[in-house]
């Protein structure tokens, strides 16, 4: 067989085998969009609101790093600058996750040398997956480009920001396999590949946040760091303001070249091998691994490091950014509403302001809590809790190793939100008052982060294979109806039901903290019910 | 002699599928005893019960005479565990993973006797400590896991298919270590089916399918519950005499050789009849396990032969 006619084959398996993965980004990408340009109409009000919120972004330049480049304050424009850059960072993780299951996770596992011992050989697979990215990121091309078309916005520009969200794609497929190579372990290619996504996307925020503006305030001419981002040449397309394709030369000759370099590598290596040699683990293992607990701290770190860092970003946001919202009240009243109904009825702008930033910080520390259970449920299907069990650790203490790593995980991560709240604070008028404010805001986060940890735990406890869904699903309930359940004109009994509306709030400089201890005492409760209740549980190892 | 594991009646259910359905099994102290069975006949079940990781259904597990479900903890000090399909920790080395199971057993209180035993064993089991659990091959998964279970001395070694996935050479020293272990005075529960191991190694040997127990002893004892085999050179004008011998059954006279197989008790009555006939190049082999396997495996020999012959 010639060897076009093997690609085929290899394409097909590879869309086989993502035709539900592919189908959940694709869409989910382009709903994005569409929420985005709905929202363009209706929460941020008339043109005249539009350039008021641009102007802002004059005040505080932070805004960027979580929106675009302003190129005006048209629907088409405003849409672009409120979604492109999540929708690139979106396409990026897409495509190195594609790149990176398709290339080295197949060799670490042993599958790709299945293949290469057909007439496919070593190299096809990965020319194969090639085409595979690139049909994937012609569909979410066309899907995002119809997702702004049916929001009503003209054509050319809707067409424009699909085909810069593709080509970031593109790039980041190359930069996806590149990772591939150099690793030997999917897990370290998939780490690469994130901080490549993550940092193309910081960076054309500061080179955004840097940049000079306008004379009218609408749009921004972005600094140097952003031509260093696939995210910035995207961004420089500037769909519905120039519809300039030309920067989309640099993604796609990225992409090229990065695909150039793999077929280099791919040629040179053995299967199964790395550029990188793979880092080897210590012999003997350290004082902190002696126990269930500190294994389970060990497992859980990485994820509690990630949990704490986005809460400090949050903190150092919530702090920031308050100067500015004194002037949201008078420019923009459509988000200032917003912003108090979230807060509630006595609470200052301000205030409604740090507490919104905050419940999401409670969010983040909930979902720690939540990784430290699930952590728990993982080793026991991978097989891992069983020899731990088969030695004299009780099945309690298991657990509650699980447990106690969770609640400190909840500790750290409202620490993180806390120290970057601090950080921010410094440039504020009154750093004290706004230090004391986002310190008790982050304590007052603490019992309903708690109460999911319980939940999960009882869940763990009586529902064993149903916990990874029930315990993501309580907590984007809770989060849903608690932060958002007002503003959707829910009835207060649902908004109730969710921990994160009982949350001590500073409202008025003074914090009422009954709804805190109610809560410390559900989540002790629960707690102290699941552990106990593990003495009586068999391990269920089955999936 | 002390009973360490006794079982009685033992039942296992999930759901509608019956595990255990009344295993009977008992293991002395100091004994290296074979559990037999072929795959799905409850072999990891039973372990788990021992271990506490699953409650029985019905009828009465005691490990060291106490309930390993209720007294878990406590019994897991006097007992090393090697899983068949061992799972090690993504991101800890093999290293990692011995000292923390061992610590966690309590086998580290003596720290440089610990560390020559563990030592020693990285060495014989030509182990290398410093890779990452996702990097190890199944055999070399295995040998962390007895490298695990031997690097602390333990009064019961509850082993599930230990040498599963390793080489001849690592089988005979994992046999060096069985053999160590047993001098020790440790008792052993070794599930296998790997017959020659079990033939190398065992005292005892207890066969279950199904759920249940179907044989029990030692080996000797189990040897006379099947025939030997019995084969010599073919001699034209024979075959009346060969039909004619008592205890002799399913005679085969064909390609220059008589084989026929006689009950292992009457062996002994056999030999001056076949001495009579002058036979030459005898060879009368002792049942292997293998046999006693597949008697009770093999529902119908028949079928099994039919079976082999479509394959």
């Amino acid at each position: 067989m010639s060897p076009t006619a093997l690609l085929v084959p290899l394409v097909a398996q590879r869309i086989r085998r993502d035709r539900i993965q592919l189908v959940l980004w694709i869409v989910g990408t382009a709903a994005l969009a569409l929420m985005a340009t709905a929202a363009v109409g209706s929460t941020f009000g008339d043109e005249a609101e539009r350039e008021s919120i641009l102007r802002l972004t004059l005040l505080a330049p932070a805004i960027l790093l979580f929106r675009g480049t302003p190129n005006g304050a048209g629907e088409g424009e405003f849409a672009v600058f409120l979604i492109l850059a999540f929708l690139c960072l979106m396409a990026g993780l897409m495509n190195t996750f594609l790149a990176v299951r398709h290339t080295r996770a197949d060799e670490e596992q042993g599958r790709a040398e299945l293949v290469a011992a057909t007439p496919a050989g070593r190299v096809l697979p990965t020319a194969a997956t090639v085409v595979h990215g690139v049909l994937a990121n012609v569909v979410l091309a066309v899907a995002v480009a119809a997702a702004f078309a049916a929001s009503g916005l003209e054509l050319a520009g809707s067409a424009v920001t699909g085909f810069a969200v593709g080509a970031t794609g593109v790039a980041f497929l190359g930069l996806g396999l590149v990772a591939a190579q150099l690793f030997r372990t999917s897990r370290s290619a998939n780490a690469l590949s994130v901080a490549l996504v993550i940092g193309a996307y910081v960076v054309r925020g500061i080179g955004d946040a840097l940049g000079e503006a306008s004379d009218d305030g609408l749009s921004r001419t972005a600094a140097w760091p952003s031509w260093l981002s696939p995210i910035g040449w995207a961004q420089r397309t500037e769909p519905f303001a120039a519809n300039d394709l030309v920067p989309l030369v640099l993604s796609l000759g990225l992409a090229a070249a990065c695909i150039g370099l793999v077929f280099v590598f791919q040629s040179a290596r053995d299967s199964g091998a790395s550029l990188l040699p793979g880092r080897a683990g210590r012999p003997s293992a350290g004082v902190l691994l002696s126990g269930p607990t500190g294994l389970a701290w060990r497992l859980s770190l990485g994820a509690i490091i990630s949990w704490a860092i986005g809460a400090a970003v949050a903190g150092a946001l919530a702090t920031t950014l308050t100067p500015l919202v004194g002037r949201i009240g008078a420019d923009a009243p459509a988000i200032a509403e917003t912003l108090r109904q979230i807060g509630g009825p006595d609470a200052s702008l301000e205030e409604a302001f740090t507490v919104t930033f905050f419940s999401m910080v409670g969010i983040l520390a909930a979902a720690a809590a939540l990784q430290a259970v699930i952590k728990a449920r993982q080793e026991e299907t991978h097989g891992t809790a069983e020899p731990v069990l088969a030695t004299p650790v009780p099945r309690r203490w298991w657990l509650g190793g699980y447990g106690l790593v969770g609640g400190f995980a909840i500790l750290v991560v409202l620490g993180f939100a806390a120290v970057g709240a601090l950080l921010g604070a410094l440039a504020s008028d009154d750093p004290a008052a706004s230090a004391e404010n986002a310190l008790k805001s982050a304590l007052a986060q603490a019992p309903a982060a708690l109460v999911y940890l319980g939940l999960a735990l009882l869940v763990f406890v009586l529902l064993p294979r149903l916990t990874i869904a029930v315990a993501w699903a309580l907590l984007a309930a809770g989060a849903f109806f608690g932060v958002f359940g007002e503003l959707l004109g829910l009835p207060d009994w649902v908004h109730d039901l969710s921990p994160f509306s009982h949350a001590p709030l500073p409202v008025a400089g003074e914090v009422d903290w009954t709804g805190g201890f109610w809560m410390l005492g559900i989540a002790g409760a629960a707690i102290a019910l699941a552990v106990a209740a593990m003495g009586r549980r068999e391990l269920a190892t089955d999936g | 002699m002390t009973t360490v594991i006794s079982i009685h009646g033992l039942e296992k259910r999930f759901g509608s599928t019956v595990a255990l359905d009344g295993l009977d099994l008992e293991v002395a102290s100091g004994e290296i005893h074979g559990f037999l069975g072929p795959n799905g006949a409850g072999k990891s079940t039973t372990i788990r019960i021992l271990l506490g990781l699953a409650r029985p259904s019905g009828g009465e597990a005691r490990l060291f005479d106490r309930d390993p479900w209720r007294d878990a903890a406590d019994l897991h000090r006097r007992v090393a565990y090697v899983p068949g399909d061992v799972s090690l920790w993504p991101n800890l080395s093999g290293g990692e993973a011995i000292d923390l199971l061992a610590r966690l057993r309590g086998g580290t209180a003596d720290r440089a006797a610990y560390d020559a035993r563990k030592q020693r064993l990285v060495e014989a089991f030509q182990l290398d400590p410093r890779k990452k659990g996702r990097a190890y091959s199944k055999g070399n998964r295995q040998k962390v896991a007895l490298v695990a279970a031997f690097a602390a001395p333990a009064e019961l070694y509850i082993l599930d298919e230990p040498t599963s996935g390793l080489d001849p050479l690592m089988e005979q020293v994992f046999n060096r270590e069985i053999a160590r272990a047993a001098a020790d005075g440790a008792t052993v529960l070794l599930s296998s089916h790997i017959l020659s191991e079990v033939e190398a190694l065992c005292d005892r040997v207890s066969i279950i399918r199904a759920g249940r127990r179907v044989e029990s002893g030692t080996l000797a004892e189990l040897r006379h519950l099947t025939r030997s085999s019995v084969a010599f050179v073919h001699v034209p004008g024979q075959e009346t005499a060969i039909e004619g011998l008592e205890g002799a059954h399913d005679v085969v006279v064909g390609s220059g050789r008589v084989q026929f197989t006689v009950d292992s008790d009457r062996v002994a009555a056999l030999l001056p009849e076949l001495g009579r006939l002058g036979v030459q190049g005898l060879t009368v082999a002792p049942p292997s396990l293998e046999e006693l396997f597949l008697r009770h495996y093999g529902d119908d020999p028949a079928m099994l032969a039919g079976a082999e012959a479509t394959a």
